[in-house]
């Protein structure tokens, strides 16, 4: 469950030259580890209809969020690009925010 | 050859109930004519339009299951474009998609199936074990979006 974020701490700073203390400090900062949500949940077919499951992976800016943050796998995100862009079309899902 | 897909058009807000069953008439027409088969007709009402189209800020979903050829969608398609009272179309095909996901259940259900005996446990799920169900959603395992978005 709490395993630890695979790259986490400080990404790209913190370099092997750079001061131990430094790094010290940011160790504890332990993340929940991010699973898919498609492959928890069992989600086989991310369906551009279902505007309630899409609408958790485009925030206000309505930017697709990345997998970086989502956690979703490559192929979950994939087909999830492709269910929120068709949602898009339909103006289920907004092209942008505010 | 014949092929599923959804098609889903929105209905200008402005059109009467007769105007949205006279279109569904003709979709039904021409896929009667080009030897389809209207499999499922859902009519979403009138919703909110996440964006403007034109000037129009709701609109009415019609979604149509559709079994029949590419020719046949080509020409549903072209006819709703001529109707100025649809305000926006979208044809999908779904049959490829759906045999995929059939197949990864089946394999999904088998192998989790199979597991379970291995353990010496009844091959399908008993009522009240294991994980909470689907429908309890109390669960929040959302990522948190204040982080970095850029």
């Amino acid at each position: 469950m709490n395993g630890r974020k695979s790259m986490g701490g400080g990404r790209g700073r913190s370099g092997p030259g750079q001061a131990k203390g430094d790094g010290q400090q940011r160790r504890p900062m332990f993340r929940r580890r991010k699973v898919c949500k498609f492959c928890a949940d069992k989600i086989d077919d991310i369906n551009y209809k279902d505007t309630k499951l899409l609408m958790g992976f485009v925030p206000e800016r309505a930017k697709i969020l990345p997998r970086r943050i989502s956690g979703t796998c490559a192929l979950h995100q994939r087909r999830l690009r492709i269910a929120i862009m068709r949602a898009r079309q339909l103006a289920m899902i907004p092209y942008t925010g505010e | 050859m014949n092929r599923k897909y959804e098609l889903v058009y929105i209905v200008s807000p402005d059109a009467t109930e007769d105007q949205v069953a006279e279109l569904h008439g003709q979709v039904e027409a021409v896929v009667q004519r080009m030897g389809g088969q209207l499999e499922k007709t859902e009519n979403w009402g009138r919703r909110r339009l996440a964006y403007e189209i034109g000037r129009h800020k709701e609109g009415n979903y019609v979604l149509d299951v559709i079994s029949g050829s590419g020719e046949l969608m080509k020409e549903i398609e072209r006819r709703l474009k001529v109707y100025d009272t649809v305000i926006r179309q979208l044809i999908v095909r779904v049959d490829e998609a759906e045999l995929v996901s059939e197949r990864r259940r089946s394999t999904r259900t088998e192998s989790s199936r199979r597991r379970r005996v291995a353990r010496g446990l009844p091959a399908d799920r008993q009522p009240g074990e294991g994980q909470r169900s689907e429908f309890d959603d109390d669960r929040d395992d959302r990522f948190e979006v204040g982080e970095d978005l850029r």
